[in-house]
């Protein structure tokens, strides 16, 4: 079982994935601004952290800088999860040293994939 | 028919205002959400005057948008215009406008200017509906923090922001409203560099430096070449910045999609976030 970080502003969205992610066995924390989204990652030290891009103290990009600089945090994937045009996102993990992009609307099974395929990376 | 009012914004805390406006945008192209302390540095930065802002709601008292008006001397500045998403095509976008248009006019603004994220067809729409047209396509980009490759020319004046906001003011090309000399001054975070290349070359930039909680952000870039190539003058102000802050997550909004300096910035590892469509009204019409 892994735990999984969701830094996300729309509890909808936070919903949908926590549905999804515990019915796969893993748990799901999640943070509804940057601020907070990073005081969890230093607390509780997830194996996986979701982002979304637009927050609303930080937006996912500075957030991320903060995260990656941090050596705790080098080897722990980041997936950005976002409603930002497919160009920005792609652009967005090159160049902020990210592990993956899922535009929204996805499927269930892009997100499944993509948690899978980062998690099974960290081990 | 559904009866809208509009209630100045003043009537509304920070926390009200910025609840509504992230509703409003949960479904936007570049969904940016804010917190009450980002909107009251928003307020402040960009002039904006609540009192001629408004809130749309039903005689019921059920919020539907809301819209900001920044007001400087007789110039005007139409932001944050956003309408909930169950509450779109009924008019109240036009409610909106209409009341913004008619408190630009009624404080004597002869102008009114007002930016849309390109793409935003119906908001565009609605503006080119309220006779706006466009100035001009602008840039907003991001640069990740990353250690800057390539060698150090010239001789460089680090600038206090006295000295930023006074060589803004030579500026020869038009700024968009959150770039403006007026924004800039507000801004209590202002710097700037002056450079000076052998060849006789010369420029400046001027930015914001914003200290948060971990890190620091660099925005609001304005770089302008007084003498020599805008390439060779913008990369090594640039590598210059990046180089003294290496740590630093950089955001340029609103550099216009001619800028001469456009090459300089994608050397330095600048990429596209998205383009905003400037738009401007007179109110002679």
């Amino acid at each position: 079982m892994a735990r999984i970080l969701y830094i996300e502003d729309i509890q909808d969205n936070i919903t949908l994935v926590e549905r999804i992610v515990t019915s796969r066995g893993h748990e799901l924390i999640s943070a509804n601004n940057a601020e907070k989204g990073l005081e969890m990652a230093f607390d509780l030290h997830p194996d996986l952290i979701l982002l979304d891009l637009g927050l609303p103290d930080a937006d996912g990009q500075t957030l991320s800088v903060w995260l990656r600089n941090d050596p705790t945090f080098e080897s722990v994937p980041i997936i950005v999860l976002t409603a930002w045009p497919e160009e920005v996102a792609r652009h967005t993990v090159e160049a902020y040293n990210l592990d993956g992009y899922l535009c929204k609307p996805f499927t269930l099974a892009q997100l499944v994939q993509i948690i899978d395929t980062a998690l099974n990376k960290k081990l | 028919m559904m009866t809208i009012e509009l209630i100045p914004a003043e009537k509304f805390t920070l926390q009200e205002l910025t609840d509504l406006y992230n509703q409003t945008r949960v479904d936007y192209l570049v969904p940016m959400p804010m917190n009450a302390n980002r909107l009251g540095d928003y307020i402040h930065d960009f002039d904006i005057d609540l009192a001629r802002s408004c809130v749309a709601r039903t005689a019921d008292g059920e919020v539907l948008g809301l819209c900001m008006l920044g007001v400087r001397q007789d110039q005007a500045w139409i932001t944050r215009l956003g309408v909930l998403p169950a509450a779109r095509r009924r008019g109240v976008g036009l409610a909106l406008m209409d009341c913004m248009l008619e408190n630009a006019k009624s404080v004597g603004a002869v102008a009114t200017q007002l930016e849309v994220i390109k793409d935003n067809l119906p908001a565009y729409n609605l503006f080119l509906g309220k006779r706006f047209t466009e100035t001009g396509e602008y840039l907003v980009m991001r640069r990740a923090p990353h250690p800057s490759s390539g060698p150090l020319h010239g001789n460089v004046d680090w600038l206090d922001a006295d000295q930023a906001l006074e060589i803004q003011r030579s500026y020869p090309n038009h700024l968009t409203w959150i770039n403006a000399p007026e924004s800039m001054r507000n801004a209590r975070d202002v710097e700037g560099l002056r450079l000076k290349l052998p060849d006789g070359s010369a420029g400046w930039l001027v930015y914001r430096n914003t200290k948060y909680t971990l890190r620091s952000t660099l925005s609001h870039l304005i770089i302008h070449t007084e003498q020599g190539d805008p390439n060779e003058v913008g990369t090594q102000l640039l590598l210059n910045i990046h180089t003294h802050y290496p740590h630093h997550d950089t955001y340029a909004e609103n550099i216009h999609i001619e800028d001469a300096h456009l090459p300089a910035f994608q050397t330095l590892g600048y990429f596209e976030n998205f383009l905003r469509i400037e738009m401007i009204r007179s109110s002679n019409i």
